[in-house]
């Protein structure tokens, strides 16, 4: 069994991990909740279907990462772990300097700040690539629920007013290039 | 069934559909018909390009986010647990014995839950009312006629005043079960039962029944 239960570890804890770290952005967070799904494996072996483990174990880390959100809420008046990386963006943003880090920091904020389910589904679909059925199952949804949900998570990332603020901040940089190309020349 | 989505007339709308259709195109979803009628559209119109590009943008940006990788220090503490011969039947919860009863209290039915020790309750108190009261001569055979020098007038106040409480706290147990045992099957029965022992044993004019809740 104990072979068994290693090789499943193996199999997941990346996945698990990962879509722990997209959710929550606190590294700590993300370990805590991948040692808590594993755990949860351990006490629940013999119970569980183990032919529908991935979408248990996926099932298990929404639901910690859910009670995690919610403890992190509280804190994040006084301790703002995204607050560097925010203000470093801001501040290239302003200098109109904003290299592709950046971007994809802020990105990941936003994707942090969409409401659950629309953060996993983006994570698990676009992120983790999890088909439509896999997703289904973990959040217990239909297949146009998830479908809906998607897109909707997606719509409100591009709502997203810093993001955008970014990209067009990008659009005006790469224009001026061009258009003190020929001259410059 | 598949719904036939329709192109609006006027522009404004058109956009508006253009735009709902952009996470369709994005996932491939569309048909080769609508791809095309999609396509056209964001070609003319550059509002509907502009946010063709950035919903691209962010697509392309997410999809290119990597994996995180989980190290072996995290998993290091399973590893022990697992080693440490740790059964699955760990599954199987140790918790105190307390909680064990509250949930055992749970899994009953609300009548049952406070009726039951309400029922107990009141046979204790019973009990006691009728222990107290033991008249003197009495031919009752449950009263011992030797019992009734053990009882100052003190100790009775005393325990009727406990009698008191304990009903009290019937009565509350009682409303909150939403049934009617307090006044019906507790109270009246306790009610009787020491006043016909008090009457029995010849004190009741000095005693403090009238000033409790029976």
């Amino acid at each position: 069994m104990r072979a068994l239960y290693q090789q499943a570890i193996d199999q997941h804890r990346h996945r698990i991990f990962s879509f722990a770290h997209y959710s929550l952005r606190i590294k700590e967070d993300a370990e805590d909740v991948t040692q808590e799904v594993f755990i949860k494996l351990w006490q629940h072996w013999q119970k569980i279907d183990h032919e529908k483990l991935g979408g248990w174990l996926m099932r298990v880390a929404h639901n910690s990462v859910i009670d995690h959100v919610r403890k992190q809420r509280p804190q994040q008046a006084n301790v703002d772990h995204y607050a560097d990386v925010e203000e470093q963006v801001a501040q290239e943003s302003e200098e109109g300097s904003l290299d592709e880090d950046g971007f994809k920091s802020q990105l990941q904020a936003a994707i942090k700040s969409l409401e659950d389910p629309f953060r996993s589904i983006v994570i698990m679909r676009d992120i983790q690539g999890m088909s439509y059925e896999e997703i289904q199952v973990c959040l217990e949804l239909s297949a146009s629920q998830v479908k809906v949900y998607l897109h909707r998570g997606r719509r409100k990332l591009r709502e997203n007013t810093q993001l955008r603020q970014l990209f067009e901040n990008q659009l005006s940089e790469k224009s001026e290039v061009k258009q003190a190309g020929p001259s410059g020349q | 069934m598949t719904k036939v989505k329709v192109m609006p007339s006027n522009t404004e709308s058109q956009c508006y559909f253009i735009q709902l259709q952009i996470d369709g195109y994005l996932d491939g979803d569309l048909s080769e018909a609508q791809c095309g009628v999609f396509m056209s559209h964001v070609q003319d119109c550059s509002g509907c390009a502009s946010e063709f590009r950035y919903a691209q943008t962010i697509q392309d940006a997410v999809l290119e986010l990597p994996q995180m990788s989980c190290a072996d220090s995290v998993l290091e503490p399973i590893h022990r647990l697992s080693a440490a011969e740790m059964q699955p039947a760990v599954g199987v919860r140790s918790e105190p014995l307390s909680s064990q009863i509250w949930e055992l209290l749970n899994s009953v039915p609300a009548y049952f839950r406070y009726g039951f020790p309400a029922a107990a309750v009141a046979v204790v108190a019973m009990v006691i009312g009728t222990n107290i009261t033991s008249p003197v001569g009495s031919v009752e055979p449950l009263v011992a006629s030797e019992s009734v020098e053990q009882y100052s007038p003190e100790d009775i106040s005393q325990a009727l005043d406990e009698l008191n409480v304990a009903i009290d706290y019937l009565n509350r147990l009682s409303q909150r079960t939403e049934v009617m045992i307090g006044d019906r099957f507790l109270v009246s029965p306790i009610q009787d039962s020491i006043n016909a022992s008090f009457q029995k044993a010849g004190i009741r004019e000095n005693n403090p029944l009238d000033n409790g809740p029976i």
